[in-house]
């Protein structure tokens, strides 16, 4: 077994460095090793900083040699996607319009987990403005799958995807607006959390889309996330939608047994064209599950077209208007497929928009009353596995619509309702792609999500396959 | 409701303030209409007394089950 720090889950360093059996110097130089290793193939990363994280490593140790603990992540080090604002720092937002941007404040997400203790290895690529699903960004290059080099890692948190697969960051912030927690998390082999809307406040993060957007984390398990979403969730006076909801602990929940606990299969969209590893990985994933006790159950569910056109709309429109100075003053600084999505909320009236907000309520109570009798829904992230980075390439080609399409089908009716969905490492298909398949749930229940994906990541070991480098 | 044709968007797009040529109201047809279509059956069918912070109250409403 490798003794190498960085292949350590974020509990486990977390622990290991609180007892002192290793050092935060140890585990950050173990992450900037294999980030070196790593990072000439993946680009998983927008910006590196050693010598400021070993310096920071090296005063953690020392507080800790005194007594001095931080919080529940002392010294451990983090890189999260590059769209959250943390004050002094260049914040890209994966694009060339904030090149050079330097935040003023930092975000409340990230705010949290450095006062956690954790410490800073840099910034993860990501999809211009979090505005696209595969991990294409025109100005700083593709990111490349830790799997499968040349293919994608989807997106938009694309680095923070590759980065968690090839353990060069223990977990990563991620954004999800129309499925770019899940479908990283799906393409990389890495366990992903979508969060419900409102649950982490969105205050200094980027905003792609106001009513859709939600903060989450990629880590290697699901205990990881539940450690960072605790810290992470809860109310803030800088961000009126986080929910001033309770915080359960999430971490007691991931030891519970699942016996009893009703898992929903979708009779249909779900489980409609999917590929042939796919739809196998779906299959064998229930299996396990109900080895663990929980009770399979056929739901059917609402029209979801309606509902991923419905979150298409609302997507575009609120998009479009964050960016219209930019699109007015500089549109020859986006990429082309960005620029594209970003003009569709342009013929998008204002009528329309409205009715998709409106229809909002009734359709998450359509939802609830359908999946009443469970306790989640299982279904796969994406039909597909990672297709290559030449293959949906498409720009914005005439055939753009239907790769994104195709690969935010899974993901999208999810954002519209503000569901939380966790998306597990769940198997590999005949060529050694990952596949992940996603856990929805209640809303502002993520616990019962977290409790199902502990309980299959204790009975299979698809989250503990390390890539290897080449 | 029927997805617009690029001469339409491109007609609409300086009333939003942003201006597009012609291949680029072509594009934004091509990407947009789809959600036109998908959500027809939706539009021009809800009732008078709903407005988008309902959704809020069924969201908060399943927690107090």
């Amino acid at each position: 077994m490798s003794t190498e720090p960085a292949l350590m889950s974020l509990v486990a360093v977390a622990n290991a460095i609180a007892e002192k059996r290793l050092s935060s110097h140890e585990a950050t130089r173990s992450c900037l090793n294999r980030i070196a290793q790593w990072q000439p193939r993946l680009n998983a990363f927008m910006s590196i900083e050693a010598e400021a994280a070993l310096k920071a490593a090296d005063e953690a140790d020392a507080a800790l040699a005194k007594g001095n603990t931080r919080g529940a992540l002392h010294g451990v080090p983090l890189a999260h996607k590059d769209m959250y604002y943390e004050a002094g720092k260049v914040v890209t937002c994966g694009s060339k319009i904030r090149r050079d941007f330097v935040a003023k404040t930092t975000s409340t997400a990230l705010q949290r987990l450095k006062d956690s203790g954790s410490i800073r290895l840099g910034a993860l690529q990501m999809a211009e403005f979090a505005y696209g699903p595969t991990g294409h960004n025109f100005h700083h290059g593709a990111v490349h799958n830790p799997f499968a080099f040349g293919h994608i890692t989807g997106g938009s948190s694309s680095g923070s995807g590759a980065a968690v697969a090839a353990r060069l960051t223990f977990a990563a912030l991620g954004s999800d607006t129309g499925g770019s927690i899940r479908m990283p998390a799906h393409f990389c082999g890495v366990t992903g959390l979508k969060t419900t809307y409102g649950r982490i406040s969105r205050a200094g993060a980027m905003p792609l889309s106001q009513s859709l957007d939600t903060v989450g984390p990629l880590a290697r398990t699901v205990e990881d996330c539940a450690l960072l979403l605790g810290l992470m969730a809860g109310a803030d006076p800088e961000d009126p939608t986080a929910a001033t909801l309770p915080v359960p602990n999430y971490l007691a929940a991931t030891s519970g047994s699942i016996k009893g606990v009703k898992i929903g299969v979708p009779a249909t969209f779900y489980v409609d064209d999917l590929d042939a590893d796919v739809a196998r990985i779906l299959d064998d994933t229930i299996v396990a599950l109900k080895r663990e006790g929980a009770e399979i159950v056929q739901v059917e569910l609402p029209d979801q077209r309606q509902l991923t056109a419905a979150c298409q709309l609302v997507l575009a429109v609120e998009a479009t208007a964050h960016h219209k100075r930019w699109l007015i003053e500089r549109p020859q600084d986006y990429g082309p497929q960005v620029l594209m999505r970003l003009q569709n909320g342009l013929a998008i009236p204002g009528v329309l928009y409205l009715e998709a907000m409106r229809w909002r309520g009734p359709a998450l109570a359509a939802h609830i009353a359908a999946t009443a009798y469970v306790d989640a829904v299982i279904a796969p992230v994406a039909p597909v596995a990672a297709p290559t980075i030449a293959e949906s390439d498409v720009g914005n080609s005439p055939d753009a619509e239907a790769v994104i399409q195709r690969l935010t089908r899974f993901t999208r009716p999810i954002n519209y309702l503000g569901l939380p969905s966790l998306s597990i490492p769940s198997g590999f298909t005949q060529r050694g792609l990952p596949v992940g398949m996603q856990l929805i749930g209640r809303s502002f229940d993520e616990a019962t999500l977290l409790k199902v994906g502990a309980a299959f990541q204790r009975s299979t070991d698809f989250h503990e396959k390390v890539p290897q480098a080449a | 409701m029927t997805r617009p044709t690029a001469k339409e968007i491109k007609a609409i797009a300086p009333a939003a303030g942003v201006p597009v040529d012609a291949d680029a109201a072509t594009r934004i047809a091509n990407s947009i209409g789809p959600a036109f279509e998908g959500f027809a059956p939706v539009a021009g069918t809800l009732p008078f007394d709903l407005e988008p912070a309902g959704f809020l109250l069924v969201q908060a409403a399943k927690v107090s089950k």
